[in-house]
């Protein structure tokens, strides 16, 4: 498979993973709490093995071979009676509907095929999108919840009638990560308004960012302007950051060393949290200066 | 300040209606707040305008009162009819990064470079949106402020609202500096318009009819009923018929509210089917020219309300339901 293994699905994943084995071995852990950890990494790698079986199917979809859905039960036996075959129903559609959690599910509808792409970015789940697929012969969208501005026809010409799996990777790609960058624009906006000289100026893909700030709140001036240009649309980290001294003449040699850092900063961190760090530096600074010196 | 931006501060203001004069001028934030609050508003329109241009007389020139009827439009958006255009790139181009900024820039340049005597503002919105409002005059003449042309464009969309005025013939030195400042290689116009810009904008971006079938999320659940009906002896007499519109009217307009449109017009070339074999229309080679509009306050829903209501058949002629799928409310209707 190739998938990308910085973002995506399989990444969420891996983040529940680590942060579940870290929380773990940080406590004594009592008994049972070793019982349903284990029955927890059981849990995931049972839905990650129906969630790869019911990509397969819709792949077979496309060649018209159908199977019943009950046919995807991995571990209860066979059994016909009628509270069995309800009981495993019910199984069944409360397995699909926890599928949004890996960010990517699908459901066949009357006219063909209904994929959701469930975003998230850092362990906070949002926007979802659809995309609705007809199953004929050459693969056309039937209809979206894509924004126009997306590049959703770039991605579908190379890869929808060719490589169905790629185009679904692709897209989730590039979702998860237009999704990552327009929450870190709407954080930096909301949550840090007032380290901003005025509204943050930004293109609708969320490449292109530029602001004018200061590291302290209670400064007057905003001697930084930021520039932030994501040239890869499936990164949430920009590729170009220019960062200017906005006062008159050449940078004071104070201000050059601020200027530099931040420009590293905002190539290695998400936006909100260098804002974040900004006001834990000027937390301790008020922490330090606030100790009163003995004679 | 001059007298001509102070007649047109002061015929703008005149436009508003009294209760939203103190709101429309906090946000042209302009005037400072102390003096908007000093305002007397239980005088005449007359007087009232007359104040507000006193307070604006220092200071105020054209751009600013130009920012003031970006907003008196943004806010009363139907008071003009919205054009639809749409331009297309060169194939295999890559996204771009479509800076505002750069794009404000070069439409204004190139635009200028063109025309001389043109006079441009901008007023950036939310939802990544800008709005344009251009003043036309003549090499000869200066911009007559009462003949503009406002163009709304949302970045990195190939869609663009226009609303024209009276100047038409300005027409394709607009396009070449939208199509230059945005990076596209054509445009042309869809046959799409309605004082209802929202509307035409959920019409091209497909922002309506957005429920689609997951297995997360549970269905919307059927209110009403008929549960007035306690004897279940009595039955309704067609309610396979009825289930039956409900289903072919819920398949072709979806559940959601429409956009609102309040026209559509069809112009048909088809010739004149009749059985009869008199008559002078009969027999006619000629297509019989005719145009048909359907007006309404809301077009979409008094059209997805004709079948549930009994005035027409279910399913709908597909000239009529397709108008939000197409992006369409002009026809013309041809012989097949």
């Amino acid at each position: 498979m190739a998938v990308s293994r910085k973002r995506g699905a399989l990444y969420q994943l891996e983040i529940l993973e680590t942060q579940g084995f870290r929380s773990g071995s940080q406590q004594d852990r009592p008994q049972e709490q070793q019982e349903t950890e284990t029955n927890l990494e059981v849990e995931i790698l049972k839905l990650r093995k129906l969630r790869d079986e019911l990509r397969a199917k819709v792949k077979l979809q496309r060649a018209s071979a159908r199977k019943p859905i009950t046919h995807l039960e991995p571990y209860e036996p066979v059994n016909n009676s009628e509270e069995n075959l309800e009981m495993k129903l019910e199984k069944a559609k409360a397995f699909f509907q926890a599928f949004h959690l890996t960010g990517l599910s699908g459901k066949l509808t009357t006219k063909g095929v209904c994929v959701c792409f469930n975003t998230a970015f850092e362990g906070n789940i949002l926007d979802s999108y659809y995309v609705e697929l007809s199953i004929q012969k050459p693969l056309k969208i039937h209809r979206h919840s894509i924004p126009v501005f997306f590049p959703l026809e770039q991605i579908a010409a190379k890869y929808l009638q060719t490589n169905f799996q790629q185009f679904v990777y692709s897209l989730s790609e590039h979702l998860n990560a237009y999704s990552g960058r327009k929450y870190q624009a709407d954080q930096l906006q909301c949550g840090f308004s007032t380290l901003l000289a005025r509204p943050l100026q930004r293109n609708s893909l969320c490449t292109l960012l530029s602001f004018t700030y200061t590291g302290e709140p209670t400064g007057e001036s905003f001697p930084f302007c930021a520039r932030l240009v994501y040239q890869d649309l499936t990164t949430t980290l920009p590729t170009n950051v220019t960062v200017t001294y906005q006062g008159t003449g050449a940078t004071p040699a104070s201000w050059e060393e601020q200027r530099a850092v931040h420009e590293t900063l905002f190539y290695n961190k998400a936006l909100h949290k260098v804002f974040e760090s900004f006001l834990r530096v000027k937390e301790n600074l008020d922490c330090i200066s606030s100790v009163p010196t003995s004679r | 300040m001059d007298e001509i931006v102070a007649e047109f501060i002061r015929r703008t203001v005149l436009k508003i209606p009294v209760a939203e004069i103190v709101k429309i001028l906090t946000i042209w934030n302009f005037l400072p707040e102390s003096q908007l609050k000093n305002i007397n508003l239980r005088q005449c329109k007359e007087d009232i305008s007359q104040d507000v241009v006193e307070l604006c007389k220092k200071g105020a020139s054209m751009k600013e009162a130009a920012i003031l009827d970006i907003i008196y439009h943004q806010t009363y958006q139907t008071k003009k009819i919205w054009i639809v255009y749409k331009m297309t790139k060169a194939p295999g181009e890559e996204v771009d990064l479509s800076d505002m900024e750069e794009f404000k820039d070069s439409f204004k340049k190139v635009l200028q470079r063109a025309l001389r005597n043109v006079h441009i503002s901008f007023r950036d919105c939310e939802d990544n949106a800008v709005w344009i409002r251009i003043a036309w005059g003549t090499p000869y003449m200066k911009p007559n402020q009462y003949k503009t042309t406002y163009v709304v464009y949302h970045s990195q969309t190939p869609f663009v609202f226009v609303s024209h005025g009276r100047i038409k013939k300005y027409i394709p030195e607009l396009w070449q500096a939208l199509m230059t400042a945005g990076n596209y290689q054509k445009i042309q116009q869809m046959e799409l318009r309605s004082i209802y810009l929202d509307s035409l904008k959920a019409i091209v971006f497909k922002q309506y009819n957005q429920d689609f079938q997951t297995y997360h999320h549970t269905p919307l659940q059927e209110g009403n009923a008929e549960s007035e009906i306690v004897d279940p002896r009595i039955i309704h007499e067609n309610i396979k018929e009825k289930e039956r519109i409900q289903r072919v009217t819920r398949e072709t307009f979806g559940d959601c509210i429409q956009p609102r449109i309040e026209f559509a017009q069809y112009k048909l070339e088809t010739k004149f089917k009749t059985d009869s074999k008199n008559g002078i229309l009969a027999e006619r080679e000629e297509p019989f020219r005719c145009l048909v509009k359907f007006s309404s306050p809301h077009l979409l829903e008094a059209l997805k309300s004709l079948a549930p209501a009994g005035i027409a058949d279910a399913p709908l002629s597909s000239l009529l339901t397709c108008i939000p799928h197409k992006a369409m409310n002009y026809f013309t209707v041809r012989e097949k």
